[in-house]
């Protein structure tokens, strides 16, 4: 038996059966093309997730004032999150490596010289730079000296610097926030914008006590970042804080919560947009069309056998042994299922590169998703070409040629 | 060169046996046209198929070239087939997609060596049949007697020691199954040994030598001292009307 003019014959069969061919083939294509843009969706979708949870910070549990569950913002109205929140989580939970308070406010009109605009106040204490990590790239940041004598300083994010100064070092240079003069002290790093479009750099940060006393006006906190020196630490920490700040605050669920901790774990779930769940099922679903289709052209596959029973009686009459037989079968199917994955391939990965324009699904393509989907198709092809191929090759050519 | 020894044929349904074949024993030597005849029913397509080495015989040896195939498994037997046998058949079997030149090529596929020169040979062996300019047509363009003249060229293209042919005019008007059985005359008087299976006196008479089945035995076997001349015939018949 001669494989390469064996399967030139099942190639031959092929081509002079198109349509056939075509719907034997078009199962395999649809399911390898559904297949491997879900996995290019999940891949983008852990990418994406892996990119926020690395920004937010594993070691980090942020304290929100104001409930809510997931990735809430700090709620303006609620009162409740004070100083001494922030001086309690210090004294008794263990293993943190800095404990900062930040109070914020947004849309406080700023001004200096001619040139004003709107921005971001950012009250902070002195750690606020090392929890951030974000230093200044001019100047100095806000020191503990600057929170204990209520100095009127500030610290200015690049784009309000430049919204400001233009293109001058505003250094030593009174800036009005409200009506309250501050002296800039420095410039922070510039941020790139965040993923959801917000322009960080569009900020003053001004020593926590100047903040609250002078440009609020108040005793209440937005927010307390903690940093774990462990991120392993920081379920257990971020369980001991809400204990904490519930005994604080004196609630007892099911009463509602004035306050929201997150940590990396709500921020990888609010970034996945997509549930896992979700994902998964559809995964499953394109296999399972993938494992159809096989059952599909298996089907059309033993319609074509019996078709030419007369053709392999002659085959066989003429002197191809039962496995020439088979082994052409079995080629056929191999090849349709080839060819399914090769043009279903080439369809997911155009749809893939395309459906960013489309959606706001992020999407990661890799080369994963199409060598499983053709090591698929070639299980499926063998599983699915062999009984129509021993169905071929037992034919009894006496019969098949009467 | 065919030698047939006691061939039995019994089929098993159920609990009831037929015997097709008792007891059939000839001898065919290289050379010879020989015509097998017989009415339905007498075991002729049986004797077909174990002389065409598709199917065994119950009891008994059939050596072909010195070989007994009865002790030949599944694959010795289609090697076997594919070396000594060319088969034609009453309904032609082309591959209905494949063009004439494709057809008459099939049976290298399944041979040992593939020749290099294998389409030369398959143009050949179809201008052979007189249709030199019907190669890349397909057997839907072609007539009944063209498509049993690309079967003789398909039988033929691996040089076989037996030509077997089942009914071969069965289902051709007379000019063509004539023109057919001339194409026998002349492979016979170059040599080749011809098996021709049929049920028609008329057609039987073009071979030399007329063995008659009946009840599962060879009931006569008698030589032709003066065969018909299929193109004598096809001289002697009015001229074709064409179309």
């Amino acid at each position: 038996m001669n494989f390469s003019r064996i399967s030139a014959e099942a190639a031959w069969s092929l081509a002079a059966h198109k349509l056939r061919t075509f719907l034997m083939m078009i199962g395999t294509m649809v399911g390898v093309s559904a297949l491997t843009v879900i996995l290019a969706i999940e891949k983008g979708t852990q990418i994406e997730v892996a990119k926020r949870v690395e920004s937010f910070g594993t070691r980090l549990i942020k304290i929100n004032a104001g409930g809510g569950k997931g990735y809430t913002k700090p709620h303006p109205n609620i009162t409740t999150l004070r100083l001494e929140d922030a001086e309690a989580i210090r004294a008794s939970v263990a293993g943190w490596d800095i404990v900062t308070s930040v109070s914020q406010r947004n849309n406080m009109p700023a001004k200096a010289g001619s040139k004003q605009c709107t921005a971001s106040v950012y009250a902070v204490d002195a750690d606020w730079h090392e929890a951030m990590d974000w230093p200044v790239v001019e100047g100095d940041g806000i020191s503990d000296e600057d929170v204990v004598t209520l100095a009127r300083v500030c610290v200015l994010g690049a784009g309000l610097a430049k919204n400001l100064f233009d293109n001058e070092s505003p250094i030593g240079s009174d800036i009005y926030v409200g009506n309250v003069r501050l002296q800039v002290k420095g410039v922070l790093v510039r941020h790139d914008v965040s993923p959801g479009g917000e322009d960080e750099n569009i900020r003053a940060v001004v020593p926590l006590t100047t903040g609250l006393r002078r440009l609020y006006n108040q005793n209440h906190l937005s927010y307390i970042r903690v940093r774990m020196k462990d991120p392993r630490q920081v379920p257990a920490a971020a369980e001991a804080i809400r204990q904490l700040v519930h005994e604080r605050h004196h609630i007892v669920p099911p009463q509602e919560d004035d306050f929201s901790i997150v940590t990396a774990g709500e921020v990888a779930e609010v970034a996945r947009g997509i549930s896992l769940t979700l994902t998964r099922l559809l995964i499953t679903l394109a296999g399972l069309a993938l494992l159809v289709s096989g059952a599909v052209m298996m089907n059309i596959l033993l319609l074509s056998v019996s078709q030419r029973s007369q053709e392999i009686g002659l085959r066989r009459a003429i002197g191809a042994t039962h496995r020439a037989i088979f082994a052409q079968v079995l080629c056929e199917s191999l090849t349709v299922t080839l060819l399914g994955t090769a043009v279903g391939s080439l369809l997911g990965w155009t749809v893939s590169t395309l459906l960013p324009n489309w959606t706001k699904l992020k999407i990661a393509v890799s080369w994963e998703p199409f060598a499983l989907a053709a090591a698929c198709a070639l299980v499926i092809g063998v599983l699915f070409g062999v009984l129509p191929a021993r169905r071929a090759a037992r034919l009894n050519p006496v019969e098949a040629l009467r | 060169m065919i030698e047939l020894e006691g061939i039995e044929k019994t089929y098993v349904a159920g609990s009831v046996e037929t015997r097709v074949l008792k007891d059939i024993s000839v001898r065919i030597e290289a050379g010879e046209f020989v015509a097998i005849m017989g009415a339905s029913g007498t075991g002729k397509s049986t004797l077909m198929n174990i002389l065409g080495c598709l199917d065994k015989p119950t009891a008994g040896h059939y050596r072909l070239d010195g070989t007994d195939m009865v002790s030949l498994d599944d694959d010795a037997l289609s090697h076997l087939r594919n070396n000594k046998i060319g088969f034609v058949f009453q309904k032609f079997h082309m591959l209905d997609r494949a063009t004439s030149l494709r057809n008459v090529m099939l049976p290298l596929i399944y041979a040992p060596e593939y020749p290099d020169d294998a389409g030369v040979r398959a143009e050949k062996a179809l201008a052979a049949v007189g249709l030199a300019d019907r190669m890349t047509y397909k057997p839907s363009q072609l007539s009944g007697g063209q498509q049993q003249r690309v079967a003789i060229a398909r039988a033929l293209i691996r040089n076989p020691s037996l030509l077997l042919a089942d009914e071969p005019t069965g289902n051709l008007d007379r000019r063509s199954g004539l023109e057919v059985l001339a194409i026998f005359q002349q492979l016979h008087r170059q040599g080749r040994t011809i098996l021709l299976v049929t049920h028609d006196e008329a057609v039987a008479r073009h071979a030399q030598r007329i063995l008659v089945l009946r009840d599962g035995t060879v009931a006569e076997d008698r030589p032709l001292a003066q065969p018909s001349d299929a193109l004598a015939e096809l001289g002697a018949m009015p001229p074709e009307v064409s179309q």
